[in-house]
């Protein structure tokens, strides 16, 4: 039975690793995908400050700017955005959320917004609409085609509020789009808020995602002036939080672990204690210690060995459908609140390989290695001690 | 020239802090061929001689050789060696490996003496078994033969690897009288047949009555030493 407490932990290694890797792949693919791009370039006062999206260190004239990002031959698009902070309502409740003015014209060259509308249609030019995230209109129970009102602070610090249709409804699967984005077009953004042709951000996608820090440096040093951040300056949050997650998931898998190995080392011990006599005989034959140290360590790896192979087939068996279907985290995700994760419902397991190949060496290296121990009690026993005992 | 030899063998166990004597100054030799039966009562020494002999243990004080070798003062893997080229061994309760079957468990001794090839290993072992009379027995477990037949195939496993003497502390005590007359004249038969030289421990008077040499021990020291 031992070696099923060394499966069970060794499968759940393999899917606990495969649904973390699988959350933290999607996670940073919705930020690149729907945030940040790869690269950002914002005014550098307003990445000091960009907790409270100042709109007065914003980027004045972004266009000299994204023409020259553009022309770069390793560049796939650039696009500008306003982030700005708004009270929605719909005349009875309202919520604060973030909005968002995107270019429609070149915004889908670096963002998947255009791809995640889920009912309704994309912005046009400078319309007055809104695309309002799923979880929102859920919440405010509106669809397509109501008005609702934003209400802001423009550029000067004065309110400003403007009515707008919702043209479309996002589902992005990222919380902080769906559950709290009003997205407007960038014309009607910059006009509302009396940005004139400013914007805060300026967002770049390139074609080698392998280049990014290297092409972020490059960039820094040829406009000294502005702040210029990857996607992995602007998550870090969110990847440290997903490091300290991973280590406290991987010191509970190694808690399982450890009690499995003490389970090894038990039975080794128990079945050299039963099989006393045999190793007196075996001693009386001829077996030195240190061939009985071996046949205890390989009974041990041999543990080890069906363990590993029984706990690989069952994380593999168990992964299958993670992988191919997911897991729905809807249920408890909303509740939960913003864990760092850009997860609002289906979660994709991945196939770590690495992982499988370390859990299957480890489970046979760790059995044999924690037979050590009692098979060195068994050889120590007297030939003549042993043969006695009933 | 002596097999085996003893020569003021003293052996002491401690038990807790006092020590008990279980040799008091043996002196022994055997010669090769012999078929020696150490006999006594419980307690005498019979099987410590055996142990000692059998290089399973060492003395407290005097010397003890086997097959010309000092053995008294070797370390633990060398005793190994020589148990493993010299002794076979027979147990009372015949401690054969219960998970191997008959041949597996006669083939063992070889496997460890790293003797001859694969093919050759199962021959001699298959070859010993029909010398004994137990070759149907080839291909089963422990649990699934009787006392007596386990003692045979223990024996077999004894003798499969050519040893100078074969060491059996009391073979019969476990079997019926019937079945333990067959194993002695077994036991016999090959001692004639083979020259290997025999020493077995027992308090059964019919045991000692096959014996050609019978040392008897009490307390620790050689009572008497008969030759028929």
């Amino acid at each position: 039975m031992t070696f099923l407490a060394i499966a069970l932990g060794l499968a759940m290694l393999i899917i606990v690793d495969s649904m973390l890797t699988g959350i933290d792949q999607e996670s940073f693919d919705r930020i690149i995908n729907y945030e940040t791009g790869h690269i950002k370039i914002f005014d550098r006062e307003y990445r000091e400050d960009e907790e409270n999206m100042p709109l007065d260190k914003s980027i004045d004239n972004p266009a000299a700017l994204i023409t020259k990002v553009g022309t770069d031959p390793d560049v796939v698009g650039v696009t500008s955005r306003i982030n700005f902070r708004i009270m929605l309502s719909d005349g009875i409740d309202q919520y604060p959320a973030v909005g968002i003015a995107v270019n429609p014209a070149d915004d889908e060259s670096v963002f998947l917004l255009k791809q995640a509308v889920a009912k309704g249609e994309f912005l046009k030019g400078s319309e007055e609409a809104m695309l309002l995230g799923e979880g929102l209109a859920e919440d405010f129970g509106v669809d397509v085609g109501d008005y609702m009102t934003v209400l802001t602070r423009t550029k000067y610090d004065t309110y400003q509020a403007i009515d707008l249709r919702i043209k479309g409804i996002l589902k992005t699967e990222d919380p902080k789009i769906d559950y709290a984005a009003v997205v407007i077009p960038l014309g009607l953004g910059q006009e509302s808020l009396d940005m004139g042709k400013g914007v805060t951000e300026i967002d770049i996608k390139l074609k080698d995602p392998a280049r990014i820090q290297e092409f972020r440096d490059m960039l820094a040093k040829d406009i000294p002036g502005m702040e210029v951040a990857t996607w992995k300056d602007l998550a870090a949050d969110v990847i440290a939080i997903s490091q300290a997650k991973r280590g406290g998931t991987s010191f509970m898998l190694f808690s399982i672990f450890v009690i499995a190995l003490i389970g090894i080392s038990n039975t080794i011990l128990l079945a050299a204690f039963e099989r006393t006599r045999e190793i007196g005989m075996m001693a009386a034959m001829g077996m030195k210690r240190g061939q009985i140290v071996r046949l205890f360590v390989l009974e041990g790896a041999m543990i080890g060995v069906l363990g590993s192979i029984t706990g690989c087939l069952l994380g593999i068996l168990i992964n299958i459908p993670f992988v191919k279907y997911g897991i729905n985290w809807g249920f408890v995700m909303r509740d939960v609140g913003d864990i760092g994760y850009r997860v609002t419902g289906v979660s994709h397991g991945v196939w770590n390989i690495n992982m499988i190949v370390i859990a299957f060496v480890a489970g046979i290296l760790i059995s044999a290695l924690t037979s050590i121990y009692p098979a060195r009690v068994a050889s120590k026993m007297e030939p003549t001690e042993a043969l006695r005992k009933a | 020239m002596p097999i085996a030899k003893m020569d003021n063998v003293i052996k002491n166990y401690k038990v807790g802090k006092v020590e008990v004597p279980a040799l008091r100054g043996i002196s022994l030799d055997i010669q090769e061929g012999e078929f020696t039966s150490i006999a006594g009562p419980s307690g005498s020494g019979k099987t410590t001689m055996l142990n000692l002999i059998g290089c399973l243990d060492k003395p407290t004080s005097g010397r003890v050789d086997v097959s010309n070798q000092d053995v008294s003062k070797l370390s633990s893997n060398r005793l190994a060696d020589v148990r493993n080229y010299n002794l076979g061994f027979i147990f009372q309760t015949f401690n054969l490996i219960p998970v191997l079957s008959a041949f597996e468990n006669v083939e063992f001794p070889l496997i460890l003496l790293k003797k001859g090839t694969p093919k050759e290993r199962k021959d001699m072992a298959m070859n010993m078994l029909n010398e004994l009379g137990i070759m149907e027995l080839a291909h089963r477990k422990p649990a699934e033969m009787s006392g007596g037949q386990q003692q045979r195939v223990a024996i077999a496993r004894a003798l499969v690897k050519g040893p100078k003497i074969v060491l059996a502390d009391e073979p019969t005590a476990n079997l019926d009288s019937v079945t333990g007359e067959g194993i002695l004249k077994l036991m016999q038969d090959i001692n004639q047949k083979t020259k290997t030289t025999f020493i077995f421990s027992t308090h059964d008077p019919m045991v000692m009555s096959y014996a050609r040499r019978l040392v008897k021990v009490h307390d620790g020291k050689i009572q008497a030493d008969e030759r028929k």
